[in-house]
């Protein structure tokens, strides 16, 4: 039972980093129909830059403000260079086009972090045990900034005139228009929510996960299958599902095998699609004419 | 008698490309290939193999992406299963070389048709996605799998031998690898000029035509996708063979990019810009590795992938035709200037070229020249003769039902578009399908036609239920259609797009289009469409890009296309809108003909008169409900009719509908 | 014809032109011409290495790269071999076994190389030995595992046997009256077969392997494991890996608060492992070779002068001091350039020469090769270290 625990424990942080990232994906999927395969390094690029600016001396929460910062404003500068420069954004063409994105970030931070893997100091606080299972504490800081950000992207959306014009830019970008966002303004303000969410993974992930320049890529896939659970348009739905991802990886690490672990995900993500796709597609009935 | 020179130089296709300009071409091929090994460097040497063994697997996407249109981030796994697949029956099983190269090539064309079978099912990011994951769950599992020899794989299998000569350095390598990338893009070539390789490109440019006119594209596209996965696990044999191991690696993510971008560089869906992409991106990357370490100092590792980032990005915003663009603008202006200097002794005579298009049989043309030549007038000077009768196919007799709609309701969330329609329509005779905007007759045929599911009731065609079903299905029994907004297949010709009616009567497969025995087939075909073009008197722009055409001439070529698949329902979406009178005129005649020769015809239409005066008998929907059934006359004078299609007031729309027809 | 030859000659352009871009110095490529002719003789003597430069065996990789060419540079400024320069070509196979069997052909096809060193760890020289063995190059892998020379003509290495390795940690715990054992073993080729080692080493000594855990050398999270091994039924945990990630295996066992007496092997003979590690690393006993507690040997240790030369000259260079690996790296150059020395570089004679290598002190130990013992090193090559405050001591049983 205490290695339930443990495990489930394990299970909870991990997922609460897909979940970020998942929201992330969510938030510019539904405004550009874009699943942006570079959202994973967004984490990466927060981890490696806030631990660069810790090393340079400057205190932990100074560091990954402005990492967090730098970040979206990254992910803002990427939709107005690459996304937006393209008229026709077919899926082949942002698949592409993002992939393109993805490998110039890792190539990036390969030639400026180098290729190993390194680790952000663990945010204050001691670790403890309950029971036999012990929780790191920032596992908790995990769990917190899951609770924070991904609930502060939540409420935005929900409670917020801005929140719900750009959910409904994508449907319908006359009612957007009337709360006086452009599609323009929409697209870069979820590039931004996308940035800012990645960035906060990334950051809160990297004492225990670490940060290398090639991390993102898979910590980006498993936000898209978390998100696909979540139907690619419901953020609760995706967090419920990241969360859920992240659990059955670890037992599986734990009772299978630690090689699958990484595996588990796209298992998950085919077998869904083929199972139902009807009910994962956005509007099933689209007319095709 | 010659069809007229106006061919579709641009960036469209003709319809016979340049069989010469690509056997010239295979042959410089052949001829770079047997002199390379005595010029090359060692160093470029390597490349030049290596290019030629990612070649086959960047033929293999370069096919599923511009052919059957889906894109693959996994196709590393088809290439790791091919490369694992060899090793093992080399090393395990000793196997002789031949033996356990089918076997890889096999075992990868097996794994992507179990797997694609379900995932291409899936459409769009769904699809891509999938497939990355594939890619990573082989990676994994042949790192976990003791008999995939885990993360060290599979190694010390020796080298190939040829007639007693071991293939162990990179000259003969190449030599001996090089030939199969020939034979491939002979191959691969083929089949985008075959009818499955048409049928494919014209789902590309309009998937819901192409269906409509019989074309089952999942079923072609699983096979591409499978057929892909053997190219691809070629490519995994001689990797194998090159690298004397195969490990995990091979069935990494960053395998897959390079793939991806070997095609996206040569131009997605051209075969030849497949392999020059191999040899781009095999050299960047030799490149890269030697020139980022010198700008930058400490520079390690896979450092070349801020090249492939950049140039991704690159040519998808800059250059989305990538290589194949380039050589074709380039081509065609090269052209252009040499015939703007000739003297121009005949348009057909300057049309030659080797960017593909030009055609073996005598319809060249000048590229870039507007179609403006091909007018109208011309078409109505011909009228003098009534149009020729196409073949059409009459299974059953006149009067009885070949359609039966009973029940067809469609509801939208809480709007129900349409509701419990039933209809009958006889064998032999006009059906007119009339109501106001929205009253739901495009939903109804598209319900009909299987473009759309309905929420209940049956479509009955030839005694076969058909609705829900794809429109494949009715389209392969004789029911087809044309488009109230026009689905013209653009990327090839106006022979091109009615030669695509003829896709139900075709017979050849993806093997005989692979390996060119199918011309006969295909000229057979080719001929009925130019003689239904000539009918329609479309005769004289059959080597015109479809989409250079003006508006009611696409409409025109749509009605060809439906007829050169000899259907036995024609449904016709709103086919009088956009032509002039002359047009009408002369379509009307054709529809009159061919019921007289037994089609049964349905056609929706916002002309009242067009319909009263055509149909045998209309059907009149309003709000999803059909309100309405009988011969003209009676529909005419239905009062409901006239309340419901023209507004409240009876005698209002008595006159307003009166002021219409004398109109019309 | 007019239009004819103009149709000829575009595809003859475009063939010629791409004929063009690919020439070069027009080397041959059918086959290099493998050594012991008089072209070869009068050149520099070319010494390949292929390492973990990059990757999950950077770690290792990076101090035998900066040995090799601190070594390279000194036997050239000291007149080469038999006055004739050595010329080092240094390849990174990024720590994957193809690119190591690239690296290798191409050593062996392009630069023609006499002597192959590499690679750094045990699955890329796997990789490397059918195509050194196939072309027949005297090669000295830097990595562990046994299975690297086992039954080979040509491959040879200088880094401690696993066997061996294993035998010092068994013998201490049997010593200290453990029964039960848990392995958390490295996912590749240097942790593969280590399970059937301990359960036949165990055999004799009484104890026996109750639970096995792996990981990959690139894995950051350990909870899985540590967490199975923490209710496995075990008197003491090996582990089993390479820096960074069995150091970072180390901190997880000890957050996740297993209190089980511990050993690693001889792939955390680095300070990198420290680094990863953190004060999780204080307790931790691992058989390494006699570099990282140079300081505690005495001064009758026929090994230490070599050490304490190698530990000055490589401090100087590189600013920080050698790990085992460098350690390794140094003694397959050693090894290879007496044997060039004394035979030259025709491959069969330099092959015997290695071979009959005897008593040659190294850093690792002291070597002494023979046609059926292609790792020349014993048990006495090891002694015990334990981490302590940052360090590696030696450890008194």
């Amino acid at each position: 039972m205490t290695d339930f625990l443990q495990l489930t424990v394990a299970g909870l942080s991990q997922g609460s980093v897909y979940a970020l990232l998942a929201v992330g994906l969510i938030a510019t999927y539904t405004v550009r129909h874009v699943v942006n395969i570079a959202q994973g390094d967004y984490a990466t690029l927060a981890g490696l830059g806030s631990i660069s600016l810790v090393t340079a001396g400057l205190p932990l929460p100074v560091a990954i403000l402005i990492a967090l910062v730098t970040v979206t404003l990254a992910s803002v500068l990427i939709e107005r260079l690459v996304i937006s420069r393209v008229k026709n954004l077919t899926t082949l063409v942002s698949i592409i086009l993002t992939l393109g994105v993805s490998t110039l970030l890792q190539a990036i931070m390969l030639l400026i972090w180098g290729a190993e893997a390194k680790r952000l100091p663990a945010f204050p606080g001691s670790d403890l045990t309950l029971g036999g299972v012990s929780i790191r504490s920032q596992e908790l800081w995990m769990l917190g900034a899951l609770v924070v950000v991904g609930g502060g992207i939540l409420l935005f959306y929900e409670k917020t005139r801005w929140g719900k014009a750009l959910r409904a830019s994508a449907e319908q970008p006359v009612a957007a228009r009337i709360v006086g966002i452009s599609p323009a303004i929409a697209s870069m303000l979820a590039f931004a929510i996308a940035g800012f969410a990645g960035a906060a993974a990334g950051v809160v992930s990297s004492p225990i996960y670490l940060s290398i320049w090639s991390g993102g890529l898979l910590l980006g896939l498993k936000g898209f299958v978390a998100a696909v659970l979540g139907g690619l348009v419901s953020f609760r739905a995706a967090i419920v599902g990241a969360l859920l991802l992240g659990i059955i990886e670890s037992y599986v690490a734990g009772y299978v095998a630690s090689g699958w672990k990484d595996a588990v995900a796209f298992f998950i993500l085919i077998i869904v699609l083929i199972i139902r796709p009807a009910g994962l597609v956005l509007r099933p009935n689209a007319v095709r004419v | 008698m010659s069809y007229l020179n106006k061919a579709a130089m641009r960036s469209k296709t003709g319809f016979w490309p340049n069989n010469r300009g690509t056997i010239l071409g295979i042959a410089a091929f052949a001829v770079v290939i047997a002199i390379v090994p005595f010029t090359a460097s060692s160093s470029m040497m390597n490349i030049a193999v290596f290019s030629m063994i990612f070649a086959l697997p960047a033929i293999g996407l370069s096919l599923l992406m511009g052919l059957a249109g889906q894109v693959s981030l996994g196709q590393a796994a088809f290439f790791a299963i091919g490369a694992y697949t060899h090793a093992i029956l080399l090393q395990k099983f000793e196997m002789p070389g031949p033996v356990a190269a089918v076997g890889g090539v096999v075992a990868a064309m097996l794994a992507a048709l179990l797997v694609g079978l379900p995932m291409l099912r899936l459409r769009g990011h769904y699809l891509a996605l999938a497939t990355l994951g594939l890619g990573f769950i082989v990676m994994i599992a042949v790192r976990e799998w003791e008999f995939t020899g885990r993360t060290t794989g599979i190694y010390g299998y020796g080298r190939p031998e040829v007639f007693g000569i071991p293939i162990d350095n990179n000259g003969l390598f190449f030599w001996f690898v090089a030939p199969f990338v020939l034979i491939g893009l002979v191959l691969a070539l083929n089949l985008t000029r075959s009818r499955a390789g048409r049928a494919l490109s014209a789902v590309n440019d309009s998937e819901l035509a192409a269906e409509s006119l019989g074309v089952n594209t999942y079923a072609l596209r699983v096979k591409v996708f499978t057929l892909s996965a053997g190219f691809a696990g070629l490519g995994g044999v001689f990797y194998a063979y090159q690298v004397q191991i195969v490990s995990p690696q091979v069935a990494e993510f960053h395998v897959s990019v390079e793939l991806l971008l070997m095609v996206v560089i040569g131009g997605l869906g051209s075969v030849w810009g497949a392999v020059a992409g191999a040899f781009i991106v095999e050299l960047l990357s030799e490149g890269l590795r030697d020139l980022i370490p010198a700008i930058i100092p400490g520079a390690t590792g896979e450092v070349q992938l801020i090249g492939y980032g950049l140039v991704l990005i690159l040519v998808i915003i800059l250059l989305p035709g990538g290589l194949y663009q380039v050589v074709k603008t380039a081509w065609a202006a090269i052209t252009r200037r040499r015939a703007d200097a000739a003297a121009k002794p005949s348009p057909a005579e300057t049309a030659d070229g080797g960017s593909g298009d030009v055609p073996t049989r005598a319809f060249g043309g000048l590229p870039g020249e507007p179609p403006a030549g091909a007018s109208l007038d011309e078409a109505t000077d011909a009228a003098a003769s009534a149009p020729r009768i196409p073949t059409v196919s009459t299974p059953v007799a006149a009067g009885e039902p070949i359609l039966v709609v009973s029940g067809l309701t469609k509801r939208y969330g809480g709007v129900v578009a349409v509701d419990g329609v039933n209809l009958t329509v006889p064998a032999g005779q006009i059906m007119g399908l009339i109501g106001p905007n929205g009253a739901g007759k495009t939903t109804c045929f598209n319900m009909i036609t299987g473009a759309i599911a309905p929420t209940s009731g049956t479509v009955r065609f030839l005694g076969e239920e058909i609705q829900g079903r794809k429109p494949h299905v009715g389209a392969e029994a004789g029911l087809t259609r044309t488009f109230q907004n026009l689905q013209v297949f653009s990327s090839t010709d106006v022979v091109g797009n009615v030669y695509m009616g003829r896709y139900r009567k075709g017979r050849a497969g993806i093997l005989r289009g692979m390996f060119g025995l199918q011309g006969r087939e295909q000229y057979a075909h080719e001929e009925i469409a130019r003689d239904i073009l000539d009918s329609m008197r479309l005769g004289d722009v059959a080597g015109l890009a479809a989409g250079d055409l003006p508006f009611g001439r696409q409409r025109m070529m749509e009605v060809c296309r439906a007829l050169a698949a000899e259907p036995a329902l024609l449904l016709l979406d709103e086919p009088m809108a956009g032509l002039s009178g002359s047009e009408r005129e002369l379509l009307a005649q054709l529809l009159r003909a061919l019921r007289d020769a037994g089609l049964t015809i349905v056609l929706v239409e916002h002309d009242v008169a067009q319909v009263m005066a055509l149909a045998d008998s209309v059907a009149v929907l309003d709000d999803g409900v059909l309100i309405a059934h009988g011969d003209p006359e009676s529909v005419r004078n239905d009062p409901a009719v006239i309340v419901a299609y023209l507004g409240t007031d009876a005698e209002e729309a008595e006159a307003e509908l009166k002021e219409l027809e004398e109109h019309a | 014809m007019h239009r004819a030859q103009r149709r000829l000659l575009v595809p003859a352009a475009v063939a010629a032109s791409i004929a063009l871009a690919l020439t070069g110095c027009g080397a041959s490529n059918f086959g290099g011409d493998s050594g012991g002719d008089a072209a070869a003789e009068d050149g520099p003597i070319k010494i390949g290495a292929v390492l973990d430069i990059t990757g999950v065996g950077a770690n290792l990789g990076v101090p035998e790269q900066n040995t090799l060419n601190m070594l390279a540079e000194q036997l050239n400024a000291d007149g080469g071999i038999d006055g004739r320069e050595v010329e080092l070509i240094i390849k990174d196979n990024q720590s994957t076994e193809d690119g190591a069997a690239k690296a290798t052909t191409q050593l062996i096809e392009n630069d023609d190389v006499d002597l192959i060193i590499g690679s750094s760890r045990t699955g890329p020289s796997l990789a490397m030995r059918p195509l050194v063995e196939a072309a027949q190059v005297p090669t000295i892998s830097v990595a562990a595992n046994a299975a690297i020379v086992d039954g080979s003509e040509w491959v040879f290495k200088t880094a401690q046997n696993d066997l061996v390795v294993l035998e010092r940690i068994l013998d201490d715990a049997e010593s200290k009256g453990y029964t039960k054992i848990a392995l958390v073993r490295d996912a590749t080729g240097f942790g593969e077969g280590i399970a059937d080692i301990i359960t036949e080493l165990g055999e004799e000594r009484g104890i026996t392997l109750t639970a096995t855990e792996s990981f990959e050398p690139s894995a950051t999270d350990f909870t899985a494991q540590m967490t199975n091994i923490r209710a496995a039924d075990a008197d003491a945990v090996i582990i089993w890996g390479i820096t960074p990630s069995a150091g970072l295996a180390q901190a997880a066992y000890v957050q996740l608060g297993v209190d089980k007496p511990i050993y690693q092997s001889h792939g955390v003979a680095n300070d990198a492992f420290f680094e990863a590690a953190g004060p999780a690393a204080d307790g931790v006993i691992a058989p390494m070779g006699r570099l990282l507690v140079a300081d505690e040997l005495s001064d009758d240790d026929p090994q230490k002068p070599v050490i304490d030369e190698f530990i000055a000259d490589y401090t100087e260079s590189f600013g920080t001091s050698p790990s085992s690996f460098a350690g390794h790296a140094y003694d397959a150059w050693l090894v290879g350039t007496k044997a060039l020395e004394a035979a030259g570089t025709e491959p069969e004679a330099l092959r015997d020469a290695i071979e009959s290598t005897t008593d040659l002190v190294g850093i690792s130990g002291i070597f002494t090769m023979t046609p059926e013992n292609h790792s020349g090193l014993t048990a006495d090559a090891l002694i015990m270290a334990l981490a302590e405050g940052g360090r590696w001591t030696l450890y008194e049983e």
